[in-house]
């Protein structure tokens, strides 16, 4: 090991060490409406400052770095230690404890950091003062955010014999007795030999302050695999910076299995669609690393397995559609059934099983079985097409639950049309009988969705039992159900993409994103996750919202209260992307003012995954808040308000709520919230709404709240329940900044006066002379004024003498391009004119401020709506708020 | 004169008959030309084995209907008191003679056929045209029908039509009127074949597959041409492998149904396709199905499954499926148990059981035949084997749809790949109708009491036969329920409503008419011996399943005895005691009924599954075929050459007794199924190496391959071999018996004259016969 000179590390905390113009300026993306911001005006051009804030930590982090040895290294850096007047608690000075103090931070600077966002950055510790918050104490946490600099430890955590924390930066150690206390339960473990050399100047990393994300390289439990000598002591490896630099040794490839692909395809779609569909399957096979596994499976009113480990001819095992078989029963049907009996065990080994095989050994196979795969619909005039998209799911299920990969399975099921028939038929086969609606669900005379449901619920259990992935790719101008499939997709974590045509980018990309893999010989796909929670003891889980699933391990950390995925303090999912975002809702416990809980708390995130390498790894973040008590206590609530991480938290929470209640019931559930928090928050003379002003970092709050009840997620009645299934989908894994796009899309302006500015997402912002870049998340519009629409019309744009307007033309397309690129699911982008039908997906969602009631000046410039124009509901809202 | 004086006077001691005076079978030998009728008259048919024409004057050719007795007795006492059954032995798409003149198709238009109002009876020449032809009385009912206008014609002088002649329907005893819309419920269905072929271990090791394959291959280029003939194929062995045979594919697609409890079929359409669009993909894959299940190992064969899924495939046609089966069925829906084992061990606990053992194991399969009938699938079963396979379980699928077992037991791939293709060849090619319904109507005064034969029966009157060909026999039994005059003719009318292969819908309607008695010498003049025989024949192989062999054996042969005991007792009666008397037309019930009690279906050694198919067999065969079954013919072939050609290929017959066997002589049986052939212990080399190719007989197997060399001998022998084929439309399965071997006991079993431990000696059982005619007399 390197000795390298020690130095203290920079006292100030790493987000500080950067102020900037752009502090505060967090909300450049949303420009606050008139009435809130005093002088008016649009405040700010910006950009988000995320993008920014990762250059500048990464820029900030090359100063801690060491060059030695010809590549960087982190080495033990001596630590301050504060030692607290009880006594109890170690508190290093990290950077997220740091910012947490400081006013004026930038959230989603820390975001980058921790990988977390706090709709509260300090919690109260009374449980009634909670209360009066309206937005739960909550944490939106991205599990395996990318994380520059995020050390990768080869060898197993030291977990406390208690609490099953993992060791962190907070724990206080005894360096002279070999202990460490642990700061979630204060209890006393002693450190293994392996830690013998520690002290103060000889620290782990866990140890490390800034290191509050460590991720552990666990020593495999395949002995097949590559695994790290478990005696290795921290000490006596060098560690290792980051993952990217982290060589593993190449497993050997071929020999061991690698992630199990099963492509479920409709053969009822139409021609030329089955066609660029099978292209594109056949595209994606061709790039996945020869140790995946395939598998095809094909449905119209039957199953079809295909046998990829026949060369005779092609070989396909059926199945009936129309019935429900358990997973024993398909295996032994499909000869693959792992039997007790040793007799029959000898003879299934005889049969080799040929439906699910590394592609290097079937590729031709594979290839012939899809270009075989024809359009095959029996449908009668006025009658769907018969599809088991049922049954093909549940075959396809029990196909990997036969051969149990162990690096991850996903079943990807690809259809364009309804579930007619067999289990989690959604619609009947007559064209006669319509499909469900929205109206119907919510009023429970779908005859089919809850039986659907409760089919796929029982399809999630069984995913989740063998940590395998069920993704659709709906490609249907019209519906399929996916509302009833949805469940579980997200339980799973699997990607639920809706789309008009296997022919469109969107589809393609969606489904390339999933095999992509950069440079390396494996899939960048994990599998298999967990996350567990530890709290401190004041602190009480009560659920999950986002894509997983509740793995009911209830300890007293759980709250009694449940919210989403509830009674647990550790959930399951299938898959996570490196965005995937769960929200944690908390409560906190019983607070006796005689027990003073200490200034901090602390929560840890245990993140345990296999890597698309096929090593298991557990990332441990441990995050530390400040308990606002005191006197300072209501000016700390406020100010670590972070108003876009508490809008996306009340959006999950509304959308979980619409599964159980009438929409109309969460909107006033919704508004009665908002009222009472401004009530709450606001300052005010009681009784006049003029007095009425909000704290700078609560300003944009109500706005999010008008765009979020007019927004999909809540007006479902105006789009289809597939289409709903979808939006809450993807509004419940993506992160804040993503969820904001969605609750309120932005909308940027380019013109001849000047840069693209960042504009209202109002009636009035839709001029003829402008561009308008506006993106809901779902759809990127650019929607061109009437005069220019027109001038491109003429062809004005190829005219070198207007090179201006060619380039007006082009900066959207290029800045839309940008838009598009990496989110999953790919947006539709739209190109529309000023008056166009198309021009709907931006009318849809801009604020009415012009109605056919009320409108000045230019008619054309005016929405239908009844609804209320975002003025008049902040003008109510105050009225209702100074009510107190 | 009937009366046949039996070898003098001095029958009463046994000892003294003289073996060659006994009655035995003559054949015939020059052809006889039949005239149905005559000045008014029914004529009595010749012999079934007979070589005859038909010339059909009002009456039905024999070969198509055919009755027990050719006077109907007046009374039901009467006839009881004959003991002789009332039976018609229908064919009703036999074979003609290939100079007879083909049967004339009536299509009366739109009207279709004049029917009697009453009893739904079909025009026929016995209808009296009466009123100056404005009113016709139906011959079956009596009822007095008003003649449509447009079928109006005068009568002549003599009170017939003056179109009589001119209308086939009013001159012939076989018409086939074209059907209208009113017979059809839907188009008439295409002809359909499904192969479906057992692949399981057993199956492709003994060369069954490979069999079934190449018959399959060869046989699709005699299916019927044209566009509404379909094909499918599928395999099977503890899951069913359906075929995807489009033109598009660039392969056959394999398509696996693996539920074999509750089975489906794969597609409906692609799985069975017009045999033109898939000749070249069903060759192909005949030829590769043997390798690609060449290292099967999966022993359990899902028989009732996989007819189960390709019914299912047939079902929106109907069609035929030909099952070529070659193991126990141990797996999936109807799967079947080794009883044989079972029986052995029961069999000493109490034989009464044991005829349990030909009953189906369960309902299983009937249930399913039943299914298939409605949806108008005819199943044939092909049965390959080497072991137990409950035979009796299993042909309940062909016996209830219109089928036939064909059974190949041992299976040889070397020898039986021949029969296989040919008698595959023959089910397809042979003239068949689908879809069918049969009823036989008769006079007042009578009545129809049962059918019996291959086919589903559903309601009363009609029988249905979702496929009937030229080989199968229905049995309909009469019972009087009323008396006739003395000088009236009792009237059959069996009409059988079917589609052609080529999609026509048919009504064949075939009449006979036979004059009525009162006296009971004439009943015995007009015995038709082979028809009663098949009728017993048939009683037996029902009453096998219910009744222990004994029992069955006992009633055939107090049946008999009693016929004979009556004839004796009221037609005899001027004859001394001492004397057995038999009348001339059943001269040979004796003998045959000698031969049946100790024939494989009757005798108590034999294996379950030979008694099952012998059952089956006997329930569909018809009545040339029924005397052969149990006497067979037996022909010496080693003098061949020295006998002149006299036009006929076929020689004289020898007794079926062992004096007959010589040691230097080579000797031929066939019972139209199976061709024995006997080769001494002293043959001259020089002959075996004409025959056989080989100067001993030690060089051939058992199961051989008869070729032909170029020598006079050998293509004589083949010329015999091929005339017998002809005249039973059966390849024959040839055997070689060694005199000495267990396959030369097989031989000897057959000749019923002989006494031995199933039975006494002919001459034993005619001075037995006499004994208990004589006790009944007393």
């Amino acid at each position: 090991m390197m000795e390298v000179e020690t130095s203290a590390p920079p006292r100030r905390a790493v987000p500080m060490a950067y102020g900037g113009g752009y502090v505060g300026s967090c909300n450049g993306l949303y420009p606050a409406p008139p009435s809130l911001v005093p002088g008016g005006g649009v405040a700010g051009g910006f950009y988000s400052g995320l993008e920014r804030a990762i250059f500048w930590k990464s820029s900030h982090f090359h100063q801690q770095k060491i060059r030695g040895g010809g590549r960087w290294e982190y080495t033990f850096i001596a630590v301050d230690i504060h030692y607290l007047c009880d006594g109890t608690l170690l508190l290093p000075s990290s950077p997220a404890i740091a910012a947490a103090t400081v006013s004026g931070m930038d959230f989603a600077e820390l975001e980058a950091v921790e990988g977390l966002r706090w709709p509260w950055n300090a919690w109260t510790p009374s449980r009634s003062e909670a209360a009066t918050l309206v937005v739960p104490l909550s944490v939106i946490c991205t599990p395996l955010m990318p994380l520059a600099d995020l050390p990768v430890l080869p060898y197993e955590p030291l977990s406390c014999s208690r609490c099953a924390a993992v060791l962190n930066p907070y724990a206080r150690v005894d360096y002279r007795s070999a202990l460490w206390i642990c700061a979630f339960c204060h209890s006393k473990n002693s450190f293994p030999r392996s830690y013998a050399g520690i002290a103060d100047h000889n620290l782990p990393a866990e140890l490390f302050p800034t290191h509050s994300t460590v991720e552990y390289l666990l020593p495999n439990k395949n002995p097949n695999r590559n695994s790290f000598p478990s005696t290795s002591s921290f000490a006596s490896l060098s560690f290792y910076t980051s993952s990217s630099s982290l060589s593993v040794p190449p497993a050997a490839a071929v020999s061991v299995a690698g992630p199990a692909f099963v492509f479920v395809v409709d053969v009822c779609s139409a021609e030329e669609e089955l066609r660029a569909l099978k292209n594109e399957i056949l595209h994606v096979v061709a790039q996945l690393p020869e140790n995946a596994l395939v598998g095809l499976v094909s449905f119209g009113s039957m199953v079809w397995v295909h046998d990829l480990g026949y060369a005779q001819c092609s070989r396909v095992v059926l199945f009936r559609g129309d019935g429900e078989l358990s997973s024993a029963k398909i295996q032994e049907l499909l000869g693959v059934s792992h039997s007790q009996t040793p007799k029959l065990a000898s003879s299934q080994a005889i049969q080799k099983q040929g439906y699910l095989l590394p592609v290097s050994d079937c590729e031709f196979s594979f290839s012939t079985a899809i270009e075989e795969l024809n359009r095959f619909s029996d449908a009668l005039p006025g009658h769907r097409a018969s599809r088991a998209t049922g049954a093909a799911v549940s075959t396809s299920v029990a196909l990997l639950e036969s051969y149990s990969p162990n690096s991850g399975g996903r079943v990807m099921v690809f259809t364009s049309g309804l579930a007619t028939t067999g289990p989690g038929m959604v619609a009947e086969i007559e064209l006669s009988r319509p499909i469900r609606t929205n109206r119907e669900i919510v009023s429970d005379s779908a005859s089919f969705h809850e039986k659907a449901r409760n089919f796929y619920q029982k399809i999630a259990q069984r995913l989740l039992n063998r940590s395998f992935v069920l993704d659709l790719f709906a490609c249907s101008l019209d519906q399929v159900g996916a509302a009833e499939m949805r469940f579980p997709i997200e339980a799973s974590g699997g990607l639920l993409i809706l789309t008009d045509s296997f022919e469109s980018d969107q589809f393609k990309k969606c489904l390339r994103h999933i095999f992509k893999r950069e440079g390396t010989d494996h899939l960048d796909m994990i599998s298999d996750a967990r996350i567990e929670l530890v709290t401190t003891n004041e602190v009480k889980i009560c659920g999950a919202l986002g894509p997983c699933a509740s793995l009911r391990t209830k300890n007293n950390s759980v709250s009694e209260k449940e919210i989403g995925h509830g009674g647990t303090s550790s959930w399951k999912t299938c898959t996570l992307t490196t965005k995937t975002s769960i929200a944690f809702i908390f409560e906190v416990g019983n607070y006796q003012p005689n027990t003073y809980p200490g200034p901090v708390f602390f929560i840890q995130f245990k993140t345990r995954y296999l890597h698309g390498d096929g090593s298991n790894r557990l990332r441990v973040t441990t995050a530390a808040r400040r308990w606002a008590t005191g006197s300072r206590s209501s000016s700390e609530i406020t100010t670590g308000f972070d108003q876009e991480a508490a809008a996306t938290i009340m959006a999950r929470l509304a959308v979980n709520r619409i599964e159980n209640y009438h929409p109309r019931e969460v909107i006033s559930w919704l508004d009665k919230m908002l009222i009472r928090f401004t009530a709450k928050f606001g300052d005010y003379v009681p009784e006049d709404p003029s007095t009425f002003r909000l704290p700078s970092g609560f300003s944009l709050f109500p706005q999010f709240m008008y765009y979020l009840r007019r927004s999909q997620f809540i007006d479902i009645f105006s789009y289809s329940p597939d289409e709903v299934a979808f939006f809450t989908w993807t509004l419940n894994k993506e992160n804040v900044n993503g969820s904001l796009i969605m609750i309120q899309p932005t909308l940027f302006q380019y013109s001849f006066d000047g840069p693209p500015v960042p504009v209202l997402l109002d009636i009035g912002s839709v001029s003829p002379d402008v561009i308008l870049l506006f993106d809901s998340f779902f759809h990127v519009v650019i929607h061109y004024g009437s005069k220019i629409a027109q001038w491109r019309k003429l062809g004005y744009h190829q005219d070198p003498s207007h090179e201006n307007l060619m380039k007006l033309i082009e900066a959207p397309e290029i800045d839309a391009g940008g838009l598009i690129v990496g989110r999953i699911p790919v947006p539709k982008l739209i190109r529309c004119d000023q008056h166009g039908s198309q021009a709907r997906f931006l009318l849809a969602r801009l604020n009415p401020s012009a109605t056919q009631k009320f409108h000045a000046g230019d008619p054309s410039r005016v929405i239908f709506t009844d609804d209320v124009s975002l003025q008049d509901f902040l003008e109510h809202l105050q009225a209702l708020a100074v009510q107190g | 004169m009937g009366n046949s004086p039996l070898a003098g006077s001095q029958t009463s001691t046994p000892s003294k008959i003289d073996p060659n005076q006994i009655p035995r079978p003559m054949p015939g030998s020059s052809i006889i030309i039949f005239e149905t009728r005559q000045g008014n008259q029914a004529n009595i048919p010749p012999p079934s084995s007979s070589d005859f024409i038909v010339k059909d004057t009002g009456n039905c050719s024999p070969r198509l209907m055919r009755c027990t007795l050719n006077q109907v007795p007046c009374t039901g006492d009467l006839l009881e008191t004959s003991c002789m059954p009332l039976a018609l032995m229908v064919q009703p798409l036999s074979l003609p003679h290939p100079s007879e003149e083909p049967i004339h198709v009536v299509d009366l238009g739109e009207s279709g056929p004049l029917r009697c109002s009453r009893c739904k009876g079909y025009i026929n020449p016995f209808m009296r045209f009466v009123d100056q032809g404005r009113r016709f009385i139906c011959n079956l009912c009596g009822y007095t029908d008003e003649t449509p206008r447009d079928y109006f014609c005068n009568l002549g002088p003599d009170g017939r039509r003056r179109d009589a002649d001119e209308r086939p329907e009013l001159c012939r005893g076989t018409v086939e009127f074209v059907a209208t819309k009113e017979y059809m419920v839907r188009d008439p269905m295409p002809a359909a074949f499904f192969f479906l072929v057992d692949v399981s271990m057993n199956s492709i090791q003994t060369g069954a597959t490979a069999a079934a394959c190449s018959a399959i291959g060869q046989a699709i280029a005699d299916l019927p041409e044209g566009p509404r003939t379909m094909v499918g194929i599928a395999t099977f062995d503890s899951a069913i492998h359906f075929y995807n045979l489009k033109r598009a594919l660039q392969q056959p697609m394999m398509l696996i149904v693996p539920d074999i409890q509750d089975v489906y079929t794969p597609l409906h359409t692609d799985i069975i396709v017009p045999v033109a669009e898939c000749r070249q993909h069903l060759e192909q894959l005949l030829e590769s199905i043997p390798t690609m299940f060449e290292e099967n190992k999966v022993a359990d064969s899902a028989f009732g499954a996989a007819i189960k899924a390709a019914f299912l495939a047939l079902k929106p046609t109907g069609g035929k499926l030909l099952v070529f089966q070659s193991v126990l069925p141990s797996a999936g829906l109807g799967s079947l148990s080794l009883r044989e084992a079972e029986g052995r061990t029961n069999i000493s606990a109490g034989e009464k059981e044991a005829h349990k053992l030909l009953q189906p194991a369960d309902n299983t399969l009937k249930t399913m035949a039943i299914e298939f009938a409605e949806y108008q699938v005819c199943v044939d079963v092909f049965i390959t084997t080497q072991t137990f396979i409950d035979l009796s379980s299993i042909s309940v699928v062909p016996r209830t749809t219109g089928g036939q077992v064909y059974y190949y037991y041992p299976f040889s791939a070397l020898s039986d790949t021949a029969k296989l293709y040919n008698d595959l060849r023959w089910n397809i090619s042979r003239p068949q109708g689908f879809e069918a319904v049969m009823r036989v109507r008769c006079s007042q005064g009578i009545q129809v009491q049962e059918y019996s034969g291959n086919f589903c029966k559903r309601i009363p009157t009609d029988i249905d036969l979702p496929g009937i060909d030229c080989d199968k026999t229905i049995m309909v039994t009469f019972k009087h329920d009323d008396k006739f005059q003395e000088g009236l003719e009792c009237a059959f009318q069996c009409a059988l409503l079917y589609t052609t292969v080529y999609g026509q819908r048919r009504i064949r309607v075939s009449n006979l008419s036979l004059p009525c008695t009162s006296v009971l010498s004439n009943l015995f003049r007009s015995a038709d011996l082979d028809t009663q025989f098949a009728c017993f024949l048939k009683q037996a192989a029902s009453g096998i399943p219910t009744r222990s062999l004994s029992q069955v054996r006992e009633q055939i042969m107090n049946l008999c005895i009693s016929i004979l005991h009556c004839y004796r007792k009221f037609c005899a009666t001027v004859s001394s005691a001492g004397q057995l008397i038999l009348p001339e037309a059943l001269k040979l019930l004796p003998l045959y009924t000698l031969a049946l009690t100790k024939g494989i279906g009757l005798r108590n050694d034999g294996r379950l599954d030979d008694r099952a198919y012998w059952v089956s067999h006997a329930g569909a065969l018809s009545v040339p075929l029924a005397v052969p079954m149990v006497y067979p013919r037996m022909i010496p072939i080693h003098d061949l050459n020295l006998k002149e050609e006299d036009g006929s290929v076929l020689l004289s017959t020898l007794p079926l007794s062992s004096e007959h066997l010589n040691d230097e002589g080579i000797y031929l049986l066939e019972n139209g199924e199976d061709c024995l052939i006997y080769v001494g212990n002293m043959v001259n080399p020089d002959v075996l190496q004409q025959i056989f190719g080989y100067t001993s007989v030690n060089g051939v197997s058992t199961q051989f391959v008869l070729e032909q060399f170029n020598n006079d001998l050998s293509k004589k022998l083949n010329n015999v071999i091929n005339e017998i084929r002809r005249q039973r439309s059966s390849y024959l399965r040839m055997r070689l018996c060694r005199k000495g071997d267990p396959s030369g006991m097989l031989f000897l079993s057959n000749m019923v004259e002989d006494k031995n431990p199933g039975g006494l000696s002919y001459v034993e059982f005619l001075v037995h016969v006499h004994r208990q005619i004589q006790a009944k007399m007393a």
